[in-house]
């Protein structure tokens, strides 16, 4: 499989401070690639970066098999962070004025508009004015205006940050048929289940570094399996002092235990002490994972 | 550049489109063109309140005669006097103190303090010296209103007309002979002979001030009305797209100099199509009035385009430059007085320019880059113009300028653009424009 992006030992630096440090990544075409790390860990740097909207000071970049991503920047499609829209403008002319910088044609631009327009479950309100849209459907029509020329790479930092549990899944979907018509989805997020759930392929920086980078399943093997989800009759009490417990994440209702022996002998000092309920010997979750490499 | 175009056509459509343009395209000449109607409406009859002021005279001989003009003046007659013009405003109601035999001081305060007391709105003394004409004295006006000036104007001509009458009687001499033998001639401003096309010698014609100096005067206005404008609107646009987190969404798709260029397009693009408009609304009104949208010639016009896009590119590049550096519209206009004083100051310096359009000082100043689309734009509208490699020179050295602030721009622009948070100090934007 060939690669959509190839970072190589990529170095970007603001006032001194690295911001992104020696970076290489390989983002294989027609995948969902997911981007996580904390705030201010180097993420919309390498995003922009990828975007050509920064120029690194060392290494090389190629999009799409150009090493001139500006080049490749017409068959890109960029969903940035922080992201507004003109308010005094319909949303026609607002979806045909990005389209024609992609280098589409109005009549492609029309076609795509109205589709993706009733996908998102807007449909005949092309003639709206911005400013008369809520926060929600503002989102969506962001969306549709990075996908509006059909990109062969999407990039999207948190596309989903502000949006409500039915406006998320059908941006979701539209993601999700993105990669199904042959475009390579790579996306920030700070929502690790969304990653986990979505993503063939995961990296996390820290620090300007790259901590983490494959698939969820080997991240996780990783990891190992020293992973306890339990419930008890007393909950997270039921854990204090315990000497095998080196983490505890209470969810209430249910605990999930980091072990540093086994975990057999584990349950049976946690049955002398309450009633268990449910007991799983489990991979550490992406969260999980997250919080050990990013925990000051 | 084909983004740059599309940059440019959305950003004319935007501003076409807005409320500004608009209001600009036709609020404007309504309020000129009422404010030209109401002056000349109101010009004759804008103040019609009497004054009457004292009038204490030490020669004896003057106030009678001086009442006598003062009451034909008032009455609408016209006067004998050929120095006292007709009433156009208000009455001037002359009221004879005699002069006291005491201290005239006290005379004088207490004509003041009637004045103060609102009974006489002045009064004026006649010297008994003013008779001699080897004298240096003066007719003395007493007013606490010291701007207006209509009635000492009056009073001037009038007392005068009295006073030479006397000084001419005392002499013996018939002043109506002596005004006839004096009589000046009139001078006939003229343009020069030419021969026409069809070799006929085609005869001078008469110099007319509101085509000698109106017409360029109308244009220099233009220029500036139309760069005051249109440059901060560049720069609100580039601050809008910026606080709206627009600007990264763009320079996903364009460069930032592509982004740049295309907003220049498009104001330069508004610009001339709201000066096109103007034009030919002025020379409709100038042809009515006067039949002068001859004196606008097609010369005159290509130079202003010239000078006009030039200018667009200079100032635009700055305000959008500024733009992209500030965080908010308030940093920004901190930042925009210079650039605007750059704007203002040939301005200034244009009646130099009027009244001696090829001195040393005009030249060099019409040199001057940012002055250029004023000053030089003004020599070009006045007869006989200044010669074509002044104009080559200054074309040259406005489109290297342009060109050099184009390029600084763009680098402060592609920079300042994703910065947020703060405003951008005039270091850190040289060392942007440094940078390699």
């Amino acid at each position: 499989m060939s690669n959509a992006i190839s970072l190589t030992g990529v170095t970007k630096q603001f006032n001194g401070t690295r911001a992104v440090d020696d970076l290489s990544l390989s983002v294989p075409a027609g995948s969902i690639y997911g981007f996580i790390g904390p705030n201010g860990s180097g993420k919309t740097t390498t995003l922009r970066m990828i975007m050509h909207i920064l120029l690194p000071d060392r290494g090389e970049i190629e999009v799409l098999g150009s090493r001139d991503t500006a080049a490749a920047r017409d068959r890109v499609g960029y969903l940035p962070e922080e992201r507004g829209l003109y308010k005094k403008m319909t949303i026609r002319r607002l979806l045909r004025y990005y389209g024609r910088l992609k280098g589409a044609s109005i009549s492609d631009i029309d076609a795509a508009s109205d589709y993706w327009m009733g996908r998102m479950e807007l449909p005949g309100l092309l003639d709206r004015q911005i400013e008369t849209l809520s926060k929600g459907m503002s989102q969506k029509i962001q969306f549709v205006a990075a996908i509006i020329a059909n990109p062969a790479l999407l990039i999207l930092n948190e596309p989903f940050s502000g949006l409500d549990p039915v406006n998320a899944h059908v941006l979701k979907d539209a993601v999700l048929e993105m990669r199904q018509r042959g475009a390579t989805v790579v996306f920030s997020t700070h929502d690790m289940a969304t990653a986990e759930r979505m993503c063939d392929r995961i990296f996390m920086i820290f620090r300007g570094r790259k901590v983490l980078d494959g698939t969820l399943e080997s991240i996780q093997s990783e990891y190992g399996a020293d992973t306890v989800r339990l419930r008890t009759s007393q909950g997270a009490a039921a854990l204090v002092d315990m000497p095998d417990v080196e983490a505890v994440n209470d969810f209430g209702q249910l605990q999930e235990v980091r072990l540093k022996g086994d975990p057999q002998a584990f349950l049976a000092r946690l049955a002398a002490r309450a009633s268990v309920y449910h007991f799983e010997v489990t991979r550490p979750s992406l969260q999980d994972i997250f919080v050990r490499i990013a925990k000051p | 550049m084909r983004k740059a175009l599309i940059v440019a056509q959305s950003e004319f459509v935007t501003l076409v489109k807005s409320k500004a343009f608009l209001v600009g395209l036709i609020l404007m000449p309504v309020v000129m063109g009422t404010s030209i109607m109401l002056v000349r409406a109101t010009k004759d009859a804008t103040d019609m309140k009497d004054r009457t002021f004292a009038i204490v005279d030490y020669t004896g001989v003057v106030a009678e005669p001086f009442k006598a003009v003062a009451n034909l003046y008032n009455s609408g007659t016209p006067s004998a006097m050929d120095t006292v013009l007709p009433r156009k405003g208000a009455r001037f109601i002359p009221v004879e103190i005699k002069p006291s035999e005491g201290n005239p001081e006290e005379l004088r305060l207490d004509l003041s303090n009637r004045v103060r007391k609102q009974e006489l709105f002045a009064f004026v003394e006649v010297p008994a010296e003013i008779l001699d004409p080897a004298s240096t004295t003066s007719i003395r006006y007493y007013s606490d209103h010291p701007s207006y000036n209509a009635l000492p104007q009056w009073l001037r001509a009038t007392i005068n007309a009295v006073v030479l009458n006397e000084r001419f009687r005392r002499a013996s001499i018939d002043r109506a002979l002596v005004v006839r033998l004096t009589k000046q001639a009139p001078i006939d401003e003229l343009g020069l002979f030419e021969r026409g096309a069809d070799g006929e010698i085609k005869a001078a014609e008469e110099v007319n001030a509101a085509r000698a100096y109106g017409i360029p005067v109308a244009v220099l206005a233009l220029m500036y009305i139309t760069i005051m404008t249109s440059a901060p609107q560049l720069l609100n646009s580039v601050i809008e797209e910026k606080m709206s987190r627009i600007s990264e969404v763009l320079i996903g798709s364009v460069t930032p100099f592509e982004l740049m260029m295309g907003k220049l397009l498009g104001g330069a693009a508004t610009s001339i199509v709201l000066c096109g408009i103007y034009i030919a609304g002025g020379l409709i009104v100038v042809q009515y009035w006067g039949g002068y949208a001859s004196a606008v010639t097609p010369s005159i016009l290509g130079w202003f385009l010239l000078y006009l896009t030039l200018a667009l590119f200079i100032f635009g590049s700055l305000f959008v430059a500024i733009g992209a550096a500030c965080n908010d519209l308030k940093d920004s206009q901190n930042m925009m007085t210079p650039v605007m004083l750059l704007v203002m100051i040939p301005v200034f310096t244009a009646g130099t320019v009027l009244r001696a359009p090829d001195g040393t000082l005009a030249t060099v100043l019409s040199l001057v880059p940012t002055a250029a689309p004023f000053l030089m734009l003004l020599r070009i509208c006045l007869q006989p113009g200044p010669p074509m490699w002044q104009i080559v020179v200054s074309v040259v050295i406005m489109t290297c300028t342009a060109l050099a602030v184009v390029w600084a721009a763009g680098k402060i622009f592609r920079t300042g653009l994703l910065m947020q948070g703060k405003s951008a100090t005039l270091g850190e934007m040289v060392k942007w424009v440094t940078a390699k």
